[in-house]
């Protein structure tokens, strides 16, 4: 896994993941309690709620891009409130604390003008849930700008998913992995910026790995 | 017995490279399952083909069945059903039973393995005599709303586990344990799932005197109350005054399952001698029969009322049918409304659903290819392997979020 004190080594190792999610047994059925639930749950929950998304293996892409916006519409039918949750602009934000004042803050706003929230039926409550995260290499180092981009077209999506979001987010890293080797041990800082414009959030997995390779090549 | 390579050009690549990534890191090591019966119903059938998979990758796989009498399973139907929901009483003396059972089974099997599963209530009480190894409970039960004097009494011996799983998130529970999700699985290579001729599945209509020459519904499942099959046959006699189809009821019997008969019998009055529904009873190595049934079939029901996973909604799904499912359980999960086929709530809802579909059987077509490709990305053995030695490294790992290998 390369690492913040890699700086001198060359090669970037690409790395598949697979997640296992776990659930924390505690539960929302109305908006007061998934306030209450936000505000106290582990920081990996809030993690995997507004990130799943992206690795899920959906045949239709959920309407919004986050559980707690498409519970907001889904099961609680408060459209207004699905949309400013699904506005969260989550690469604004470098670390999960600020993402749960942010989702807090949008949630208790809601409240002050709708005070009565509605409860959903049984079965429709939201259901928190935490991951881990499972890392193995995938394939050989690449040493080059050629190997990389070779490297790049053939791993699974999940790498693509732990280099850009797990890293920068669970991990602490400054920004995505791709853009830090690029920049630190490729000396391509140009190439590193490109890819730090990207927002992340906007793209399917796949789509991301298009844009990557579009940049680079 | 299929091995991991017979999967490549069907599951995900990189869902069959990280199975032999995780497989190598616990090559050798042994891995016993424990549950209540070797033939009939969908943790069996799991188990049967998971073994195969789990050999391959060179873990030294282990499957038990645990033994138990006549009154045993009787009583272990009734935990089953407050599991569920219902409302039982378990007396004293029961659980007394049902802790002797458990011991003089583990008595007479080897408990010695690295990771020990043990799946559904009735050989729970087996943790009360582990030795080594990692522990993990395998609830494959409807648990969202237990009965809570039987759950109560079961989470005492669930708490002594390292570990929980359950088919959903919504059917987790308060624990000081972890807990983890994951979704059951069908095996497409197996003769349940495996593509077969039309003439074979002719042959195996024409087995059970059923002819192709009306549209036909079908449920495939257990002679169960949570499954709802006379709420099926209420919605057939409703759609039968528009369309002129025919619908079969399969299911077979398992030896954990005393109700069968009882049900069985009242699905039979229900039919009325209508020559159009067809109950048939199969025996447990009817995989093949099963198969052709699916395929043949127009649309695919699977109205429950209670159900921990429903994986005859996967079967048929993987052979581009739309399935009418109760939205219940993990039935949702598979169903995606309107996409994968419809989620109903009742007899009404499922007569509406299936007019809609005889209707137009182009948007049935469509709900079925979609339906596939959700089984494919998230419901195959292999994503269900891969889970489960995930698993296992995760607690080896014990309370860590991101764990390199």
């Amino acid at each position: 896994m390369p690492k913040d004190d890699q700086k001198n080594k060359k090669g970037f190792k690409f790395f598949e993941c697979t997640r296992l999610i776990q659930p924390t047994g505690r539960k929302a059925r109305d908006l007061t309690e998934l306030l209450s639930c936000i505000e106290i749950v582990a920081p990996g929950v809030i993690y995997h709620h507004t990130h799943e998304y992206y690795l899920k293996a959906s045949i239709q892409a959920p309407e919004y891009p986050n559980d707690f916006a498409v519970w907001a519409a889904q099961d609680l039918e408060e459209r207004a409130l699905a949309e400013k949750l699904a506005c969260l602009d989550l690469y604004a934000y470098r670390d999960i604390e600020s993402v749960r004042q942010v989702l807090s803050k949008i949630i208790k706003s809601y409240l002050v003008e709708n005070p009565q929230p509605r409860p959903v039926r049984n079965g429709e409550e939201f259901f928190f849930n935490d991951a881990v995260t499972i890392v193995m290499e995938s394939g050989p180092e690449a040493k080059t700008l050629p190997s990389f981009i070779e490297a790049l077209r053939t791993v699974g999506t999940s790498s693509i998913y732990f280099h850009f979001f797990e890293a920068r987010m669970r991990l602490q890293r400054p920004s995505d992995d791709f853009s830090i080797w690029l920049e630190q041990d490729l000396d391509r800082p140009d190439l590193a910026q490109k890819i730090r414009k990207l927002d992340p959030y906007l793209y399917s997995l796949e789509g991301l790995r298009k844009e990557i390779l579009s940049i680079l090549q | 017995m299929q091995g991991i390579s017979a999967y490549s050009g069907i599951a995900e690549p990189e869902e069959i490279r990280t199975l032999i990534r995780l497989g190598k890191r616990l090559e050798g090591r042994s891995f016993l399952h424990v549950n209540s019966t070797t033939a009939g119903g969908g943790v069996a059938e799991i188990l049967h083909r998971l073994m195969a998979l789990f050999l391959d990758l060179g873990i030294a796989a282990r499957w038990e069945a645990m033994k138990g009498d006549g009154p045993f399973f009787d009583m272990t139907k009734k935990i089953h059903n407050a599991l569920q929901g219902q409302e039982a009483e378990i007396t004293t003396q029961m659980w007394r039973i049902h802790r002797e059972v458990n011991e003089s089974n583990a008595r007479r099997i080897s408990l010695d393995a690295d990771f020990v599963f043990i799946h559904d209530p009735q050989p729970s009480a087996f943790v009360l005599h582990r030795k080594n190894g990692l522990w993990v409970w395998r609830c494959h039960v409807d648990v969202s709303r237990p009965y809570l004097p039987v759950w109560k009494e079961l989470e005492s011996y669930v708490r002594q586990y390292d570990g929980a799983i359950f088919s959903g998130a919504k059917f987790a529970q308060t624990l000081n344990i972890p807990q983890f999700v994951v979704a059951p699985s069908i095996d497409p290579l197996s003769e349940k799932n495996k593509d077969l001729t039309d003439q074979e599945i002719r042959q195996a209509l024409e087995a059970h005197q059923i002819t192709q020459d009306k549209p036909i519904l079908l449920q495939v499942s257990r002679f169960d109350r949570f499954k709802d099959p006379v709420g099926v046959i209420k919605a057939y006699q409703i759609v039968k005054k528009y369309h002129d189809c025919q619908l079969i009821l399969a299911g077979g019997s398992a030896t954990d399952d005393p109700e069968g008969e009882e049900v069985l019998a009242r699905v039979r009055e229900a039919a009325e001698d209508d020559p159009d529904i067809h109950v048939l009873l199969l025996s447990p190595f009817s995989d093949k029969t099963i198969n052709a049934l699916q395929r043949s079939a127009v649309v695919v029901l699977q109205k429950s009322t209670k159900e921990g996973f429903g994986l005859t909604v996967a079967e048929a799904l993987w052979k581009g049918k739309p399935v009418i499912g109760g939205a219940v359980g993990g039935i949702p999960l598979q169903i995606h409304h309107e996409v994968t086929g419809f989620l109903v709530h009742s007899v009404e809802g499922a007569a509406y659903r299936i007019r809609q579909l005889l209707h137009n059987p182009e948007w049935g077509k469509r709900m079925g290819q979609m339906g596939r490709e959700h089984v494919r990305r998230n419901f195959l053995i292999t994503h269900e392997a891969k889970e489960y030695l995930s698993l296992w490294v995760a607690l080896e790992h014990g309370g860590e979020r991101v764990i390199p290998i």
